[in-house]
């Protein structure tokens, strides 16, 4: 006890050693944080099962026969129950369902309807593209919020503040589609660009504003502006009345220095990766708006073509994003902040 | 002095209430009467449109005047590009979202309350489960999911509200799980099963109806809000209400194909009726929740 006090008021080099990233991520990484890491892994997996027993069950109950339209006009259900036997088909639901799962695990996600194609491969690149503008989007989306939101923390009840903040409810109640056609009216109108031509060419320099405008609008208009404002506000003003920050202040070292893990860090990845639902489904009305070759744009589709497989895998991949989002949050989360793991 | 001493916090707790909307921030207030004035402009549209108590036929068209501004003679509100009259449409619109989203506020406020109830107040392996099914909803992106269903079954707006219900439930369920265990570290809680009343005494009358009936209509409110946002949404993808029927998500969209030449307002109007409700909805749930809850 003793040693502990001296060292503690012996220690005049500034607090001390601190390499950032050491302290934010430790070097050895403790069983029992390794132990949660993998239950988490865990959880996650059996929620994904969930979501695919859920999904499937929607289209299961679903009214009308997909072998009717596979049939075409002769689609008696007669012919329709002899197709099923002849390709070994289930009738029961557990029957479909365990055969479907059996063949997404091996990675087949059956063939599209609309197109005949293998889904996984073409959702696959969609999603690529959808990952593209949605991270783009949310960076935006914190560049604006994450600034009024420290403000408003730190400067609570200025005039400032007050009329920053309702700024960002109003931007977050703008209805996107309408932005949307906002931006490709001035993008044509004062930049003599049209941002409608759809996807990726190799042009370099055109590429880039096609890519902005859809960023721009789906970050500014995904209605998250406002939240992150004031999960940020929440967060920061929390920090900064702990003890440590008091301390810190007291001894004049540096506050942001302290505060950086708890008040920039956590924030910054539990915002990132729990409105990634939120912003996919911003990108579904983006992608059409900008006609960008995205998952959104796949599913509504899908939808209008009754596309089961594709949804289904849409659903999945999607379910699969947020999920993994949450998984990055919580691994960073208990890395940063070990205690967690003996909750 | 023993005596005195156990009463005064009921005491205390009147005076609170009392005062409470005294003691409020300014600023709060402002965004809870604002909130309100769109909250009654809603309700009275609603009437307005159900008895069909409105300024012109929405579907009547006028090729004289078309796409005129706001404050027109004799249309206030202008035209669109049929020269059918704004406001007259604006007012029907509200028919799209208004019953459907209270649909789905019943449902996200019912389940919520029961999974809340369930995590917060039987806890332990119910919690879990309870904490596995709000995962579970909040999977799914929602806008993904509705079109699932839509995919699935038709394109009805009713059955969209019941998704949105749905996967409202979770955030529901978090604040009234949140609220219970705090309850439960009160008194009145413990002193309840004491004097042996019924468990569903407890948790209906003096857990949900008198401490969290706050929460419920901030929720509430908060639901209407993503109600209006889920249904525009859905009508401008095609997915909602048709032409001629107006709704704002569909005025929005028939409204754009104008907008190209210049002519702003026929999808400007819908898309502004859009920004005032939802932000009306938003600041009179934040401020109620800053005034009766004390979230700061």
């Amino acid at each position: 006890m003793n040693i502990r006090q001296v060292t503690l008021q012996g220690d005049k080099s500034p607090a001390i050693n601190f390499s950032t990233l050491a302290d934010i991520f430790p070097r050895y990484i403790s069983k029992p944080v390794l132990i949660t890491i993998t239950k988490e892994l865990l959880v996650t997996m059996s929620l994904l099962l969930g979501v695919s027993l859920v999904a499937f069950t929607i289209l299961f109950m679903a009214p009308g026969d997909p072998f009717a339209l596979l049939l075409g006009n002769d689609g008696s259900l007669a012919a329709s129950e002899e197709l099923k036997e002849s390709l070994g088909i289930s009738n029961s639901w557990a029957g479909q369902y365990f055969s479907w799962l059996g063949n997404i695990l091996q990675g087949d996600f059956g063939t599209s309807i609309r197109s005949g194609e293998d889904v996984f491969p073409s959702v696959f690149e969609a999603t690529l593209n959808t990952l593209y503008l949605t991270l783009a989007a949310i960076f935006i989306t914190l560049s604006i919020g994450f600034p009024i939101g420290l403000i408003s923390a730190l400067r609570s009840e200025s005039v400032m503040t007050r009329s920053l903040s309702i700024v960002a409810y109003a931007i977050s109640a703008l209805p996107i589609f309408w932005l949307g056609y906002i931006a490709v009216y001035v993008s044509t109108t004062y930049f003599d660009y049209f941002p409608l031509a759809s996807g990726f060419s190799d042009d370099g320099e055109v590429q880039i504003l096609k890519f902005l405008f859809p960023v721009l609008v789906l970050g500014i208009g995904s209605g998250m502006i406002s939240e992150v404002v004031r999960h940020v506000r929440l967060e920061i003003s929390r920090v900064m009345e702990e003890e440590y920050i008091r301390t810190a202040r007291a001894k004049g070292a540096s506050v942001w220095k302290h505060a950086l893990k708890e008040a920039f860090i956590l924030p910054v990845t539990e915002l990132v990766t729990s409105k990634i639902p939120f912003f996919i489904g911003g990108a579904i009305i983006v992608e059409q708006i900008f006609n960008w070759h995205g998952m959104g744009r796949m599913a509504w589709q899908s939808a209008q073509d009754r596309d089961f497989p594709v949804i289904l895998c849409i659903t999945l991949v999607a379910a699969l994003l947020v999920r993994g989002g949450s998984l990055i949050h919580k691994i960073i989360y208990i890395i940063v902040n070990p205690r967690a793991s003996h909750e | 002095m023993r005596a005195s001493f156990l009463h005064q916090p009921i005491e205390l707790d009147i005076a609170q209430t009392r005062s409470i909307w005294k003691r409020a921030d300014r600023g709060d207030l402002l965004n809870i009467a604002y909130g309100l004035i769109v909250l009654s402009t809603v309700l009275i549209s609603y009437i307005m449109g159900t008895f069909d108590l409105l300024p012109y036929d929405p579907e009547e068209m006028d090729l004289d005047l078309m796409m005129m501004g706001p404050f027109t003679e004799g249309h206030l509100l202008g035209t669109d590009f049929m020269g059918r009259d704004m406001m007259s449409r604006l007012i029907l619109g509200t028919q799209a979202y208004f019953l459907p989203g209270m649909l789905a506020i019943f449902i996200s406020l019912t389940l919520g309350s029961l999974l809340g109830v369930l995590a917060g107040y039987e806890g332990g392996k119910t919690d879990k489960v309870v904490t596995y099914l709000n995962n579970l909803i909040d999977s799914f992106p929602r806008l993904v999911l509705i079109l699932l269903v839509v995919a699935a079954f038709k394109p009805n707006i009713y059955y969209i509200m019941i998704v949105v219900g749905l996967t409202n439930a979770p955030i529901v369920a978090a604040s009234i799980k949140n609220k219970i265990i705090s309850l439960k570290q009160r008194n009145f809680v413990e002193s309840a099963i004491a004097m042996g009343f019924p468990k569903h005494t407890i948790i209906f009358k003096h857990i949900l109806w008198y401490n969290c009936r706050a929460l419920l209509i901030i929720q509430a409110t908060l639901g209407m809000a993503e109600a209006i946002l889920m249904e525009t949404s859905l009508s401008y993808l095609g997915f909602g209400v048709q032409e001629p029927t107006p709704s704002w998500g569909n005025m929005v969209q028939a409204g754009s194909n104008y907008l190209m030449q210049g002519d702003f307002w026929p999808s400007t109007a819908p898309a502004l009726a859009i920004l005032f409700t939802i932000l009306g909805f938003h600041l009179l749930g934040d401020g109620l929740n800053n005034v009766l809850e004390g979230k700061k």
